[in-house]
């Protein structure tokens, strides 16, 4: 663990940092473009130059150890003159299409031109023409050759991360391409990354370009949805242009970093799956079955209903479908509702999918629910799977089903026994937030937020329960499954008044053992796994806090 | 070319490693320049991404992606030759063959290229015209050198 | 060839070899590395051969096809053994009077020897000025040996230092080499007992050896000359390097621009395996060491060690940041020992004669001897020898001979792209790795570029910027981006474009690309452009205040005339014009349009009379 001197102020870090890192900590910026912690250092684009002491050049911190004593200045005259030089020349050979590229906003030449660079233009700017501008080079990435800085991470990154290797630099010299062989796509399962670590507009989102510019995003800490890893990611939600983006009010995910679960990184198919949020067949109202018709109600109507339905019929006639896409928090509630409060003994929430998930051996898991495991450290299932609750519901056992979200009649589950099982229940209780097939039978739908829209937590499949925030509002009238659920045990009588989340939380983390000594303030923002046993110790991060997306 | 006999020149390399280079001068050699297609078969050969094959087919002067003429016109630029006049004799060949410096004529005769010194700075200003040294070239001896090589490959046609 | 088993055998054979080349004492050679070759040597042998079988001399005399004793410009040369009877720039109609004049009737032809410059002619090539100044220690068998016949180096004490170092430890061997000061050849200067050192005590079992002779300095071509001419020397050198290092395989990157030089390399290297000097069980002593040959793609920067080592693996060839020396993480992330082709050539040298003798050339920290090739405007071009230490000026003058056409000398580039120009005022510079690099140049493999009052060093600044930006890689953005913006200035200012300004902002970009590139071919980009700015800023002022280029070789800024006292209307030029841009009546002084000229000089190429004017 050396110690080391960053502009006059001491820092101890971990064996092999380097100097951009150990920087970090202290809240010092070097600024740089080709370096990526999560990628090989190629050390070539020289703008992460540092004055060492007693080192007869400049150095790059990319590829500079720290080691004991060093002493380092990040900000002398030599360095500032460096950077700008550097800048010059990057500038000069790239377009200034600012105002029509969607990178701007969160360019790095712009930025760092901003902060290093202002300088009169002093060269030739004899700009290289290069052959594709706007091309797309696959599913959803396009590609800009002139504004290419060349820094080589998205290469590096097929090379390294997906080993998948589509992109290559192609040329020499200053006649330099980044481009893939001909006729070959950039597929890969990850391919959208190569855009977030493009620092330049030459990567960008087929799916993002020109929705929104940048800075009229808000941005919010969440989890992925889309399987159980669990990808700590950043909901980029649009903030105040409603007329932006066709409506669509979460603008894009962006991967965020965290060093247990995902690194640096996300799948394409997490990261373009958020698009059901604002979709068209959000359900935005409840609604109760009066005749053939499903119609719009109030939500007091539609609990009332529910609840009569309920108390109608004895608990031993009520199968219950939870989620996984639920929060721990609102699986909590479930099990507190239906088991504990009404006495059910048939509550599952496992679906068979139709397809197989895909899992891989880096990111990507078979299962295509973010709490799983959540739902299991819960306690659920009681007594049966979801296909015995749909075979007692065919034989007529049931008088009430209660469906979170589940499509059962696109899923994977024996089509002919979810007809008859449907058929044969007299009420069926559909609570979600976007509408289908299974919907459409219904008595009753209650109107669900979306994770964007809500906070809780979930447990990935290794047990690392962690927090997911509200980026926009519930879409019209659609509520938080954990207050759908709060308020149908008023309704019900059972005495409940639960504040928030972090109450369901705190209660959760006191009933089921798993979740002992774990609290929001545990969580933070990288998570905590089950069984976390408090030390007394402060927590010191083992290794640097890596936040920035570049 | 066909793909047995690319094989037969990665077979002549099996088991190397590194051999990619050796293979792509190898197969440039027989095909006068590198056909996509057998880049491909290349990159499945020898398990190496088609992006590295294409990036080093890309990189290095000697290789082209493009064909290339039936004569293979070479000026070198060396400092000897540069001190010696060579940029005019260049100059001189692409106003006559009305190509500049790596590309083709529409005819596919004459592929003109420049190289950074053929180690030959005694003789400079020279010219490499198939695999043939010229020195002490000048401007003016362009025309005498093209007219010789376009005659020996009329007199190949003749005699195919 | 029988494979040799032991050292004695080696011995024996040597001994026999000896014999019988003492027994055939009269014969030719005949210079035929590749620019003997562009002037017909393989014709000249032929001819030869054919002319000993006429006239009956087939069996006694052999015609040996040698490497170039580098008085290069003078190819095809013949030596006549044994009494060295050296003839110059012979055409194969010349065979028959060498045949018959001096074979036959012992006479001496008289128009095809060297004539110095007061007109007297040199019978011995010893006597030649151009070898008397210098010191052939790697060049001494050049032009005496059939490069593509083994026994002929044999016959030559090759292979001697083999025999010896395989005698001795590693240690010792390393010690010698380190003992003798010998410093890498190639332009580093690192010295060469050191890095063998450090390779040999790296942690691993698998080691390289690696010959860089990818000579990309433009103008510099001494490695070509020395794998084309003597392949043995080199491969010998990398026997004991492998042997004191612990390497099992060797590699050459060899430019594939010396197409003679693979050639004859691979001969070599096969004859070398066939005598059982190569492969397994060395001459019965255990040890086992391979070469392989591969020929480099075309990239300057390839000469860089890790981006050598990258081409070498397949890769691109880009230079790589790294915190671990070659020598212990190096091909394929191995111990490697890299070393240019003069320096290997240099070690069988040194373990014959011993580090002593060795060290007692040269001056205090640059030991031995150094090959220069002495290129442009010079009369004698060719590669020199000579210990390091001697004064530029002696090069020039003693050996080069001076300036063609009475000229006046402007300066002298070393080192390549890399290096710089010296001027006239420093020719009495003795020349070592120090002393060049002490006044902005450097040693670099060794290229001499002569220019004279005709050579614009703006141009000449250009023209290296141009090579070096043609060359980048790519990889780091200074060198990327730098080398382009200090081309596009300078070609601004050759084409009359310049900017006052630009002089402030070239010298802030060259020290920019210094500073902050990443491999050497960046941090020396800007040396051409800032050495020349050192010594001949009134050119470039000259260019970007007047106008004007002084040299008269910037096209933009010359115009061609025609001197109407000299022209005699005799139309040649009219004839040649490409532009038909000269005109006039026939015997009376022609004019130029120069609406037409295009500058390329063809009129005052074949004008005869003095007539063209530059200005």
């Amino acid at each position: 663990m050396p110690t080391l001197t960053i502009d006059g102020q001491q820092v101890t870090v971990p064996e092999k940092t380097n100097v951009i890192e150990a920087a970090k900590t202290l809240g010092i910026e070097i600024p740089h473009y080709c370096y990526h912690p999560g990628l090989s250092v190629a050390g070539n684009c020289r703008m992460c130059m540092v004055e060492i002491e007693k080192a007869p050049k400049l150095a790059i911190g990319c590829f500079t150890p720290c080691t004991e004593g060093m002493v380092v200045f990040t900000n002398t005259e030599k360095v500032k003159q460096a950077r700008k030089d550097v800048l010059e020349f990057l500038l000069s050979n790239h377009p200034l299409d600012c105002p029509v590229c969607d990178q701007a906003g969160e360019c790095w030449l712009q930025i760092y031109y901003m902060q290093h660079g202002q300088y009169e233009s002093r060269m030739m700017e004899n700009k290289i023409k290069k052959s594709k501008k706007a091309t797309s080079i696959g599913p959803h990435v396009n590609l800009d050759q002139e504004r290419c800085v060349l820094c080589g991470r998205c290469v590096r990154f097929c090379d390294e991360i997906t080993k998948t290797h589509e992109l290559g630099i192609f040329g020499r010299g200053n006649r330099e391409e980044l481009d893939v062989f001909p006729g070959k796509q950039l597929d890969n399962r990850y391919s959208g990354n190569v855009v977030d670590i493009c620092p330049v507009g030459a990567l960008t989102d087929r799916d993002f370009r020109f929705q929104v510019r940048v800075w009229y995003l808000g941005v919010q800490d969440s989890v992925c949805p889309g399987c159980s890893r669990g990808c700590n990611i950043q909901i980029h939600y649009n903030r105040n242009r409603p007329h932006h983006g066709h409506g669509r009010r979460v603008a894009r995910l962006k991967p965020r970093y965290n060093s247990h679960v995902n690194q640096f990184w996300m799948c394409d198919e997490g990261r373009y799956g958020y698009k059901f949020v604002d979709a068209g067949d959000r359900i935005i109202s409840p609604m109760l079955r009066r005749g053939a018709e499903l119609q719009m109600a109030t939500w007091g109507e539609t609990l009332a209903a529910s609840a009569e339905r309920i108390r109608a019929v004895n608990p031993s006639q009520i199968g219950v479908i939870a989620w996984p896409q639920l929060t721990n928090e609102e699986l909590y509630l479930v099990r507190r509702l239906f088991v504990d409060g009404l006495g059910c003994k048939n509550v599952s929430f496992s679906v068979p999918s139709k397809k197989d998930g895909g899992g891989d051996d880096f990111l990507i898991t078979a299962d295509k629910n973010p709490n799983t495991r959540g739902a299991g450290e819960i306690g659920l299932p009681i007594a049966d799977s979801t296909g015995d609750i749909l075979q007692a519901a065919s034989r007529g056992e049931f008088k009430l089903l209660h469906i979170f979200g589940h499509d059962l009649l696109s899923s994977g589950l024996d089509q002919p026994l979810v007809e008859s099982a449907l058929a044969a229940t007299e009420t069926v209780i559909f609570q979600g937030s976007n509408s289908h097939l299974t919907v459409d039978r219904a008595d009753i739908v209650l109107p669900s937020a979306t994770f964007a829209e809500k906070s809780g937590s979930f447990t990935n499949f290794e047990g690392r329960v962690q927090r997911i925030h509200e980026a926009v509002p519930p879409l019209g009238d659609a509520l938080p499954d954990w207050q759908i659920l709060n308020r149908m045990a008023r309704a019900l009588e059972m005495g409940w008044d639960y504040q928030g989340t972090e109450h369901i939380f705190k209660e959760l983390a006191e009933n089921v053992a798993a979740f002992s000594g774990l609290s929001y303030c545990v969580l933070g923002d990288q998570g905590e796994l089950l069984g976390y046993k408090p030390t007394n110790e402060a927590h010191i991060p083992t290794e640097p806090v890596t936040t920035v997306i570049i | 070319m066909e793909s047995e006999e690319l094989q037969g020149i990665i077979d002549h390399y099996a088991g190397e490693k590194g051999a990619l280079i050796s293979v792509l001068q190898d197969l440039q050699g027989v095909c006068n320049y590198l056909p996509e297609p057998a880049l491909r078969q290349v990159s499945d050969a020898l398990h190496v991404p088609l992006s590295q094959v294409y990036s080093v087919a890309s990189f290095y002067n000697a290789f082209s992606l493009k064909p290339r003429g039936r004569h293979h016109i070479c000026v070198c630029l060396g400092t000897a030759c540069h001190v010696r006049g060579a940029p005019r004799v260049l100059q001189e060949m692409e106003r006559q063959l009305g190509i500049r410096a790596g590309d083709t004529t529409e005819d596919m005769n004459f592929t003109l290229e420049s190289v950074n010194c053929v180690g030959a700075c005694a003789l400079g200003p020279v010219v490499v015209a198939d695999g043939g040294y010229s020195g002490q070239m000048t401007a003016r001896k362009v025309s005498p050198l093209l007219k010789t090589l376009g005659t020996s490959h009329e007199e190949n046609q003749n005699d195919s | 060839m029988k494979k040799i088993r032991t050292i004695a055998e080696l011995g024996t054979l040597r001994a026999a070899l000896e014999r019988e080349r003492e027994s055939a004492k009269v014969w030719i050679s005949v210079s035929n590395e590749t620019c003997a070759r562009a002037n017909g040597s393989d014709k000249v042998i032929a001819a030869l051969d054919e002319e000993l079988r006429k006239q009956g001399l087939a069996d006694q005399v052999r015609v040996k096809g040698t490497g170039c004793s580098g008085f290069c410009d003078r190819n095809p040369m013949v030596v006549v053994f044994p009494k060295e009877i050296a003839y110059q720039r012979v055409s194969p109609d010349d065979a028959a009077e060498i045949v018959g004049k001096t074979l036959i009737k012992g006479q001496v032809v008289e128009r095809l020897l060297h004539h110095d410059g007061k007109g007297h002619a040199v019978q011995h090539e010893a006597d030649l000025p151009f070898y008397r100044y210098q010191k052939r220690l790697v060049l001494r068998n050049h032009g005496r040996l059939d490069p593509t016949d083994i026994t002929d180096y044999l016959a030559s004490g090759g292979y001697t230092a083999l025999s010896q170092a395989l005698t001795m430890s590693s240690e010792q061997v390393i010690e010698e080499i380190s003992r003798s000061g010998l410093r890498g050849r190639g332009g580093g200067g690192f010295l060469t007992g050191r890095k063998w050192k450090s390779c040999r005590e790296a942690h691993g079992e698998t080691k390289y050896v690696i010959c860089n002779a990818d000579e990309g300095d433009p103008g510099a071509y001494m490695d070509r000359s020395v794998l084309e001419g003597n392949p043995h020397s080199v491969i010998e050198g990398m026997i004991i390097g492998a042997y004191a290092i612990g390497a099992r395989m060797g590699y050459v990157y060899v430019r594939a621009e010396y197409p003679l030089a693979v050639t004859n390399l691979v001969i070599a290297l096969q004859q070398a395996r066939d005598c059982g000097l190569l492969g397994e069980n060395i001459l019965g002593t255990g040890f086992n060491f391979d070469i392989r040959v591969n020929r480099g793609g075309g990239a300057f920067v390839c000469g860089e060690s890790t981006a050598l080592m990258a081409s070498l693996e397949g890769r691109v060839g880009e230079p790589e940041v790294k915190h671990i020396h070659t020598a212990e993480s190096g091909l394929w992330e191995k111990p490697t020992n890299l070393n240019n082709v003069e320096t290997w050539a240099n070690v069988p040298v040194i373990i014959n004669k011993g580090a002593d003798w060795f060290a007692s050339i040269g001056t205090e920290k640059s030991k031995g001897t150094k090959i220069f090739s002495l290129v442009g405007k010079i009369n004698n071009t060719g590669l020199v020898e000579v210990p390091m230490g001697t004064p530029l000026r002696e090069i020039i003058y003693d050996i080069g001979g001076g300036i063609p056409h009475g000229k006046k000398f402007k300066a002298i580039q070393t080192g390549g792209p890399s290096g710089g120009c010296v001027p006239e005022e420093l020719l009495d510079l003795p020349v070592d790795f120090d002393r060049l690099t002490e006044v902005g140049s450097m040693m670099g493999s060794g290229g001499m570029i002569v220019m004279d009052e005709g050579t614009c060093m703006v141009d000449v600044a250009k023209y290296f910027t141009g090579f070096l930006q043609d060359e980048s890689c790519g990889k780091c953005v200074p060198c990327r981006e730098g080398t382009a913006q200090m081309r596009q200035i300078l070609s601004d200012i050759c084409e009359g474009r310049g900017r006052p300004e630009d002089i402030d902002l070239l010298e802030e970009l060259g020290h920019v690309v210094q500073d902050t590139s990443l491999c050497a071919l960046g941090g020396t980009a800007a040396n051409p452009m800032l050495s020349t700015l050192r010594h001949f800023r009134d050119e470039y002022e000259a260019h970007i205040f007047d106008h004007r280029c002084p040299a008269g070789v910037c096209t933009a800024l010359i115009r061609y005339t025609i001197d109407v006292e000299k022209c005699n209307g005799c139309g040649v030029c009219a004839k040649q014009c490409p532009q038909n841009g000269v005109s006039g009546e026939k015997k009376q002084p022609h004019s130029i349009d120069q609406h037409l000229c295009i500058r390329c000089g063809i009129c005052r190429e074949v004008c005869r009379f003095e007539a063209i004017l530059v200005n």
